[in-house]
């Protein structure tokens, strides 16, 4: 199914993102209006408050006119009432209102003042025509106290005539003191100005900034910026016609109220501005609660977003990780379907293979069975079929032990059984085994050692077996007729002084394998063709079981494969190094300090000297018989000789022998079935020694030749010896097999006493007298007791040959953890079913032999 | 969720829940209310009125000398917790009254605390015994010597200045060097540049205005007197009418009467000029070399404190060199004004050896305490050089009984509206004579 990744989160985003952006512009909406809606509110607030208090100085500036003006009618009439008018000016006192009193009487140019100076109505100016109640006021002017002044005149009439004029003056500060103590917290700039002349004639104290003083209306345009000629247009619009006027003017950089307000109809001004903060004193804080409001609700509202999209952003981060989980497990199910589908069918596969593979050895079994039953008297189809039933029991019994191999294995049970071991006895007994097979097929084997510095090792001897038959036994069968085998052991660099490291190649130039196949090689169940089109038997699991002991022992195992090209198996193993002491000894015990290697190959020469490096002992070469001869008869001298077959023949031997002392033997290094050889050994003390070889071989075979022959035949004899009057307990209980080992034991010319399981075997031997068995022979697995406990309970009884009475273990437990469990339960050796006679034999003389001493 | 984001998102959250609580606490807080919602703290304003005049007001500029003088009016203000009320008043033209005028008016009829007055005018109300006696205030001691004797009526320091008002002749160098033109020391070398100016294109080579030619007057008229060693028997001889002022006076109205002649000066426009306002413009572009001023206008914006060529400022040519001329304003209290003892108390520290500190290094100016000095600006070093070395003449005199100030500006505004030179000098000896009556 086709996913389609992103779509879908792309689609979840845009939902989100229209509804955010719609809140935001309808709160943005709502809250702009307000604000404006709070601004225009405010600004008319202004405008009104302002208005007011205008209005409030007006009236009040008007009261004091209309109190001055009817102040002086009452005085106008009082001089009508009094003889001497003119007196009556003079003896007038001025008072704070009234700075000034004169009067003119009608008829005349000149009059009188209170203050004692002359008077005439010139120095007045009435022609703007400002009244105050009906009486004329005139033109502000600066009077004799230096302080502007204006002047009403007033008639005075006697009986309906008037007989002359009262000009009274009145000083603008009179006005000062009526009008409030500082205006809109003395930020407010006022001042009356004289609607004629223009001129400021009052700064009230306490209205506005005190360094502003102003001449006059120029003055005040200039001081405060305002030069736009439509306001001041407006304005001189307004005075002319005695009207109010406020407008919004920056008053440096501070919104003001400026204005232009008419008292007594126009005749004066109050001129001023008014910083608008000034009378919003409350409005800054609404503004800023508003403002707080709106952060706070903003900060809310991104609050409550980010915790929304942190919510989204981990429940988002859990369901691809539960879907990425899915996904996971899904394709692990898928997987192990596969797996499981693949290992059903191997297993079918392999079912159908075994079952075959059984049937077939089962087969001929049973058949040679029926045949040996019709033909029991002949002798020679006797010993045939019998011959044949033992080979396919044989292939029966290595597919079974291979099954239960991998069984094993796979299940990781395998434990490997780490001891000593001499390499040589490794290769030897592998030789041994594959050599005759080659031969069989006519296949040439060729072993090769080079560069192996320490032969003696610590490892599990049986698995390294294991893998080398594996792999030479594969090279044997996969190679045609006439073909080569090459089982190489080198020596590597040793990335350890405590470990050596090996390389083990096997290679063949036989039918090779296809890069799939290559690809399988190591899994079980497989095999490179059918068998049941093939004529190579096999259990398929050989390669499989092969990798995994190299895995087990740390190593690693490498094939390269070309069809009808040949196979190379490459296996590298770590071994620990064990000391080599005994080699050393031997050759010191011996006295041999030299030895001459006569070899016509210089890397032969070399390799053997590698060979004996830790031995210390001294090793001189010649390349042919005559070099070694003339270096013997220069003085050279050496305790055991060794000559190639191959390079140097017999006419070197010869040589050789005549150069060399009577007492010193001289090996023949020969590969294995090297021919011509028996003329060579009836030179006085030589011997043959199979190459490639190792120390301990050289050794071992040195010994046969410095060993007295008679003995040595003696210790062979009694190898082959068979199990003459010696008495066994057996604990077995199948009764087949008990039967079987009776008859074989009894062919040995040992006597065999069954029981049916443990504890019968401890009662028996407990009634026992001593020395009536020899031995016991124990089943593992039986009813009641089984073989350990049995053992144990042997062991543990209160008898003198309890505790030496051999008891060696049979098992089809064969295994090297059986071998152990068996030895722990204290039982001395361990033989596996189905019996092997020569295996028992030899048991059960090491285990007597053991016994004798004590 | 990461443990970081989640550890800032707790955060967050707690700090918003402190935030409202904080909030809330805040709106359920607050102190109860007392019944009457009025301040009741209030208490009657201690006011003292100051009359000064003022400059018309340009809003971009920065004027000094009233930062100066503002600094130490707050500085009283805060020692002593008055409030102090400016008022003012400034001629729109020369058909109105004067400030001076105004100041006597003013003055005569107790109208304010404190006055800052004109040189005649001091005289003329200590005559009258309009002004307190200040000798007694703390500041008075700090005097220098020639500002006590300048100031004292009939035994009384009626007034105390806050600088020494020193007037010169501001001069455009980047002319005088165009024209190869030293700096004038006597009349004729004057004459000579205005000469060479007028030849050059600039026909009125002197900015003019009906307040301070009486400068040039003064220069010649008492360089010998009060820089030849013999002036209090100078002043003696002119006091008991045994010398006679016009015979000092003569030479500078004839100096001036040839400077107008010449067309050096154009009288009729300065009759009618006020002070900077008229000449300042001119000279402030470039197109006239030289006009007068007082020396506190180099410091200041509003006036010639920032030219856009090099300024220089000397003395008045006369016979002895380049002359200042130093007439005193100064502070003085109504001797009947309704808060006669706080003004004086006010006018204490105004002109404290503190507050004076403070106005000297605002304004650049010669401070009248002897305890106070400060540099001054670069273009008034001249002019500074002379006033140090003790070479100037006074432009008023208390100790003089004809007062020279006034009465000499409102002669020479005669000369320039076509009086000559001998009714100038009649005037002079009216004066005079009516002093001695």
């Amino acid at each position: 199914m086709k996913r389609q990744p992103n779509k879908p989160e792309k689609r979840k985003g845009f939902p989100l993102l229209l509804p955010i952006i719609l809140v935001f512009c309808v709160f943005g909406t709502i809250v702009f209006s307000v604000s404006q809606q709070i601004v225009r509110e405010m600004s008319e607030s202004a405008i009104q408050n302002l208005s007011e208090s205008l209005d409030l100085i007006e009236s009040t500036i008007e009261a004091i006119l209309r109190s001055e003006a009817e102040f002086q009618t009452l005085i106008a009439q009082e001089i009508a009432r009094v003889e001497d008018p003119e007196e009556y000016i003079r003896s007038y006192e001025k008072n704070q209102t009234m700075s000034k009193m004169s009067l003119i009487l009608s008829g005349k140019t000149e009059g009188v003042s209170n203050t004692g100076v002359r008077f005439t109505e010139e120095e007045l100016d009435f022609s703007a025509g400002g009244t105050v109640m009906g009486l004329p006021v005139s033109k502000s002017y600066l009077n004799y106290m230096g302080t502007w002044s204006y002047t009403i005149k007033c008639p005075v009439e006697r009986d309906g005539r008037e007989i002359g004029t009262l000009y009274a003056e009145y000083i603008y500060d009179a006005i000062d003191r009526s009008l409030p103590n500082g205006f809109y917290n003395k930020q407010a700039s006022l001042y009356i100005m004289d609607a004629e002349s223009r001129r400021f004639v009052l700064k009230p104290k306490g209205m506005g900034q005190r360094s502003a003083g102003h001449l006059n209306l120029a003055d005040f345009y200039q001081a405060n910026d305002i030069k736009d000629p439509g306001i001041q247009a407006e304005v001189d619009a307004c005075l002319e016609n005695g009207e109010n006027i406020l407008f919004y003017h920056d008053i440096r950089n501070v919104r003001a109220l400026s204005y232009m307000w008419a008292v007594n109809g126009g005749t004066i001004f109050l001129v001023g501005y008014v910083p608008v903060q000034a009378i919003q004193r409350e409005g800054k804080t609404v503004n800023q609660n508003i403002f707080i409001v709106v952060a706070s609700m903003l900060a809310a509202f991104f609050l409550c977003i980010l915790l929304y999209y942190l919510n989204w952003r981990q429940q988002d981060k859990l369901r691809r990780e539960r879907e990425e989980e899915r996904r996971v497990h899904s394709q692990q199910l898928a997987d192990a379907l596969q797996a499981a589908q693949i290992a059903s069918e191997s297993k079918t596969t392999f079912l159908s293979n075994m079952s075959h593979d059984i049937r077939t050895p089962m087969n001929a079994v049973l058949g040679f069975t029926t045949l040996l039953d019709k033909d029991a008297e002949n002798p020679a189809k006797v010993r045939e079929y019998t011959r044949k039933i033992m080979a396919s029991g044989q292939h029966l019994l290595s597919l079974i032990n291979d099954i239960l191999d991998v069984s094993k294995i796979e299940s990781g049970k395998v434990v490997l059984n780490l001891e000593k071991f001499a390499l040589n006895d490794v290769v030897s007994s592998v030789e041994a085994i594959i050599q005759p097979m080659a031969k069989a097929r006519k296949q040439e084997f060729h072993l090769e050692v080079t560069g192996v510095r320490h032969e003696y090792l610590v490892g599990d001897e049986t698995r390294i077996n294991q893998i080398l038959i594996n792999l030479l036994s594969n090279a044997v069968k996969y190679t045609p007729e006439k073909g080569h085998i090459w089982f190489r052991i080198i020596g590597l660099k040793q990335r350890s002084s405590q470990y050596q490291h090996i390389r083990i190649e096997v290679e063949d130039d036989g039918y090779g394998m296809t890069p799939e196949y290559l690809k399988t090689i190591f899994d079980a169940f497989t095999r490179a063709e059918n068998s049941t089109t093939n004529k190579v038997q096999g259990t398929g699991l050989g390669m499989a079981i092969t990798k995994s002991i190299v895995e087990l022992m740390g190593g690693t195992i490498e094939v390269f494969s070309e069809v009808d090209r040949g196979t190379l198996f490459r296996v590298d193993l770590e071994l620990r190094i064990q000391e080599e002491q005994a080699d050393r000894q031997f050759w010191k015990q011996r006295g041999v300090s030299q030895i001459l290697v006569v070899d016509g190959d210089p890397e032969s020469r070399e390799s053997i000297r590698a060979l004996m490096e830790e031995t210390g002992v001294q090793m001189d070469t010649a390349a042919d018989g005559r070099e070694a001869a003339d270096w013997l008869r220069s003085g050279g001298d050496c305790q055991l000789a060794l000559l190639d077959w191959e390079t140097c023949g017999l006419p070197a031997a010869k040589e050789l022998r005549e150069a060399l002392p009577t007492g010193v033997p001289i090996l023949f290094l020969a590969e294995f079935g090297a021919e011509n050889t028996e003329e060579a050994l009836e030179i006085p003390r030589t011997g043959v020694l199979t190459k490639p070889f190792f120390a301990s071989a050289l050794r071992e075979k040195a010994e046969e030749l410095w060993t007295e022959p008679g003995k040595q035949d003696a210790s062979e004899a009694e190898e082959d010896g068979g199990l003459e009057e010696i008495r066994f307990l057996a604990a077995e209980d199948n009764e087949i097999n008990a039967e079987i080992l009776a008859e074989l034991l009894e062919i040995e010319g040992a006597s065999c006493e069954i029981v049916e399981n443990g504890l019968l075997a401890v009662e028996r031997f407990q009634r026992s007298e001593e020395g009536e068995f020899d031995a016991i022979l124990m089943d593992v697995q039986m009813p009641v007791m089984s073989g350990h406990e049995a053992a144990r309970a042997i062991r543990s009884l209160e008898r003198e040959d309890a505790k030496r009475i051999p008891i060696i273990a049979m098992t089809a437990n064969a295994f090297a953890e059986d071998e152990k469990a068996a030895l722990d339960a204290g039982m001395d050796a361990h033989v596996p079913k189905p019996l092997n006679m020569e295996l028992l034999k030899k048991v059960i003389r090491q285990c007597i032999r053991r016994e004798e001493p004590q | 969720m990461r443990p970081f984001l989640k550890r800032r998102a707790r955060r967050g959250a707690a700090g918003l829940l402190a935030l409202l609580a904080a909030l809330s606490l805040t709106a359920c807080g607050g102190s109860e209310p007392d019944v009457n919602l009025l301040p009741q703290d209030e208490e009657e304003e201690r006011v003292v009125n100051l009359f000064s005049p003022m400059e018309k007001t340009d809003p971009n500029a920065e004027n000094v000398a009233r930062t100066a003088s503002d600094l130490t009016v707050a500085m009283a203000e805060e020692k002593l917790g008055i409030t102090m009320v400016y008022r003012t008043y400034t001629a729109e033209d020369y058909q109105d009254k004067t400030y001076d005028e105004v100041t006597l008016d003013r003055a005569r009829n107790n109208m304010d605390d404190l006055y800052l007055l004109n040189p005649d005018i001091v005289l003329a109300l200590g005559a009258e015994g309009k002004l307190m006696d200040l000798s007694g205030l703390d500041s008075a001691k700090n005097l220098r010597d020639i500002i006590r004797v300048a100031n004292t009526v009939d035994g009384k320091l009626v007034a105390i200045p806050q600088e020494v008002v020193a007037y010169g002749l501001f001069l455009n160098m980047d002319l005088f060097n165009r024209y190869g033109l030293a700096l004038p020391e006597t009349p004729e070398e004057f004459l000579e540049c205005c000469r060479v100016f007028q030849e050059n294109g600039i026909e009125t080579p002197i900015g003019a205005n009906r307040w301070w030619l009486e400068t040039f007057v003064f220069a010649q008229a008492y360089a010998d007197l009060y820089n030849g060693g013999n002036t209090e028997a100078e002043i003696a001889a002119l006091n008991s009418g045994e010398a006679k002022y016009s015979d000092y006076m003569r030479p500078g109205f004839e100096f001036l009467q040839t400077l107008i002649d010449r067309g050096y000066i154009d009288a009729e426009k300065a009759l009618v000029s006020e002070a900077i306002e008229a000449e300042g413009p001119d000279f402030l572009a470039g197109k006239t070399p030289i006009v007068m001023a007082y020396w506190g206008a180099a410091n200041t914006e509003t006036s010639y404190g920032k030219t856009d060529f090099e300024m220089r400022v000397i003395g008045f040519p006369t016979d002895r060199g380049q002359m200042p001329v130093m007439p005193m304003t100064g502070l003085a209290v109504g001797a009947e004004a309704e808060h006669r003892e706080d003004a004086a108390k006010v006018l204490n520290i105004m002109t404290s050896d503190e507050a004076l500190q403070v106005y000297s290094e605002t304004n650049r100016v010669i401070s009248p305490s002897k305890n106070v000095k400060v540099d001054c600006v670069p273009a008034l070093r001249p002019l500074n050089e002379r006033i140090e070395a003790g070479v100037y003449v006074l432009g008023s005199n208390a100790s003089m009984h004809v007062e020279q100030w006034g009465n000499t500006c409102r002669i020479v505004r005669q000369l320039l509206g076509g009086a000559t030179v001998d009714e100038c000098m009649a005037a002079f000896d009216e004066l005079q004579a009516k002093t001695l009556s």
